[in-house]
């Protein structure tokens, strides 16, 4: 209880200086509609191959803004020595991690809403029918996205190549996130009838979220060391 | 004496090669189905294997330094990751070609094919990131903690791209085409390649494990000559 | 049809070695460039100790 009281203070530090500054969410808004612009040019799709693409579209627009998010996360720590206070601190490791990566979370899942409206503007495509079911879709996939975000984040803080390594590392990594969350995407896009294996992407999902936060968990102190 | 281990392995390992490329060019037939091409699968499928089994013994070196905190864990499981991934290469090039013969394709997103990339594309940037980590204690803990989010995640990739794939069938897929049962003779060969090209592994991992031990060594030897200077 | 089985089977066995040669010829040049460097450090940590030993 007491990790995620600690792990929801670090988050709320992390969202109130990036609301302050908002250089995180407006470089990755920005970089996300500039995405979808060029998605419109590189495929121009019409209404039939929006449903059949318009969910990896998506997702792939939120993993290229998400890395900018997560980039930073534990790189404005550096100054000031800022991280070597929060490791100095009596805040565990794990709840440090989780708290970083739930800040992630928030600010992903506002650039995920800012691009889908967007999304739906650009290519004609109407998300309202089941936007609560979306929600949850984006919110398990940016959950993983953040998470793993927040682990190689926290492990490449202080590496000169960090803008580079951290999306070759994590993108590999996310592979069976993304099908999943793209083939839900997809359904709840194209408001067609669920089929039994919608029900195994969304078991997906769950489970890839509840291993790689365990494993996040069990390595903290790994991960985080002073 | 680590050295006399691996030459002598090697020596085993060429005899081995030797003797098997000596059945398979002059003794075997060629397959029924597929001429003389299914023969690259005794270096195929043994490369896939070895590939795939040190991937998760590196898994256990990386949780064994966790635990101990000895270099020498590391060191075996970079060693034993670098020599993995090239076989994986040899894996997914061998197939290729294979494929564009027998399938008539260059490529396929099958769940096999995909997953082995994956793997690929996951231990290469673990290679990548030690190249730019010089701090050995930053990079042992840093390299420990990919390899084993690297190893959960391919058994996730596997099942997950296994279930994406038979949603969108493709070409009917495994290069055991016969259903799975090998010639006798075919399969003895088999083994022994397998046995050959693991051997050639560890030799590798060996001499790479020691050039890991000497670059730790003039790292230290490096500080100390700073420090005394 | 059969010409082409063998160019490619040719072909697969020599990707194959080629890359075990490649890697091996890396291995051989990083070992040496290793040993060359440990016996640089140990003469200058070497010279160090025989000023260390003098004064």
């Amino acid at each position: 209880m007491r990790t995620v009281k600690h792990a929801l203070l670090i988050a709320r530090k992390d969202l109130a200086v990036e609301l302050r500054t908002k250089e995180s969410l407006n470089a990755a808004g920005a970089f996300a509609i500039v995405i979808l612009v060029l998605f419109s040019f590189a495929f121009d799709p019409g209404p039939e191959e929006v449903r059949e693409i318009g969910g990896g579209l998506l997702w792939l627009v939120f993993l290229f803004a998400g890395a900018l998010v997560f980039n930073r996360s534990f790189a404005r720590e550096l100054p000031n020595d800022c991280l070597d206070t929060l490791l100095a601190s009596p805040l565990s490791a794990g709840s440090l991690l989780v708290g970083k990566a739930f800040a992630n979370f928030v600010m992903l899942l506002a650039i995920d809403l800012v691009s889908l409206v967007v999304f739906g503007i650009f290519f004609n495509v109407n998300w309202t029918r089941h936007v609560w079911e979306l929600g949850v879709v984006f919110a398990l996939g940016t959950w993983g996205i953040s998470i793993l975000g927040a682990v190689f984040g926290a492990l490449t803080v202080d590496l000169r190549l960090r803008e580079l390594m951290l999306p070759v590392i994590i993108y590999p990594l996310l592979i069976p996130l993304l099908i999943a969350a793209i083939e839900l995407t997809k359904l709840l896009l194209s408001n067609g009838p669920p089929s039994p294996s919608d029900f195994l992407w969304a078991k997906m999902l769950i489970v890839f979220d509840v291993v790689f936060t365990a494993l996040a968990l069990a390595l903290a102190d790994t991960i985080l060391v002073n | 004496m680590r050295e006399k281990i691996a030459i002598g392995l090697s020596v085993v390992a060429a005899a081995l090669l030797a003797y098997n490329l000596y059945q398979m060019f002059m003794v075997l037939p060629d397959e029924a189905l597929q001429g003389a091409i299914y023969r690259i699968l005794f270096f195929h499928a043994p490369a896939a294997m070895v590939g795939m089994v040190g991937y998760f013994v590196a898994l256990a070196f990386s949780v064994l330094y966790l635990t101990g905190k000895n270099f020498l864990y590391d060191s075996l499981a970079a060693s034993v990751i670098e020599v993995s991934l090239v076989f994986s290469i040899i894996n997914l090039v061998t197939g290729s070609l294979w494929g564009r013969i027998i399938w008539g394709i260059w490529w396929t997103w099958d769940a096999r094919l995909t997953s082995a990339l994956v793997c690929v594309l996951i231990f290469f940037g673990y290679l990548m990131m030690r190249r730019a980590v010089d701090e050995p204690t930053q990079r042992a803990r840093l390299s420990s903690a990919l390899c084993i989010f690297g190893c959960v995640d391919v058994v996730i990739v596997y099942k997950s791209i296994d279930w994406f794939r038979t949603q969108h069938p493709g070409p009917v897929l495994d290069f055991r085409t016969g259903g799975g049962k090998m010639d006798p003779a075919m399969a003895n060969i088999f083994w022994l390649n397998f046995l050959a090209i693991l051997l050639m592994a560890i030799a590798l991992v060996l001499v790479r494990t020691r050039q890991e031990s000497t670059a730790r060594e003039i790292d230290s030897l490096r500080r100390l000559a700073h420090a005394a200077a | 049809m059969d010409a082409r089985n063998f160019t490619f089977m040719f072909y697969g066995f020599l990707a194959a070695w080629l890359i075990v040669l490649l890697y091996v010829i890396a291995l051989a040049r990083r070992g040496a460039r290793l040993k060359k460097e440990l016996d640089e450090v140990k003469k200058i940590t070497g010279q160090i100790e025989q000023h260390a030993d003098r004064s």
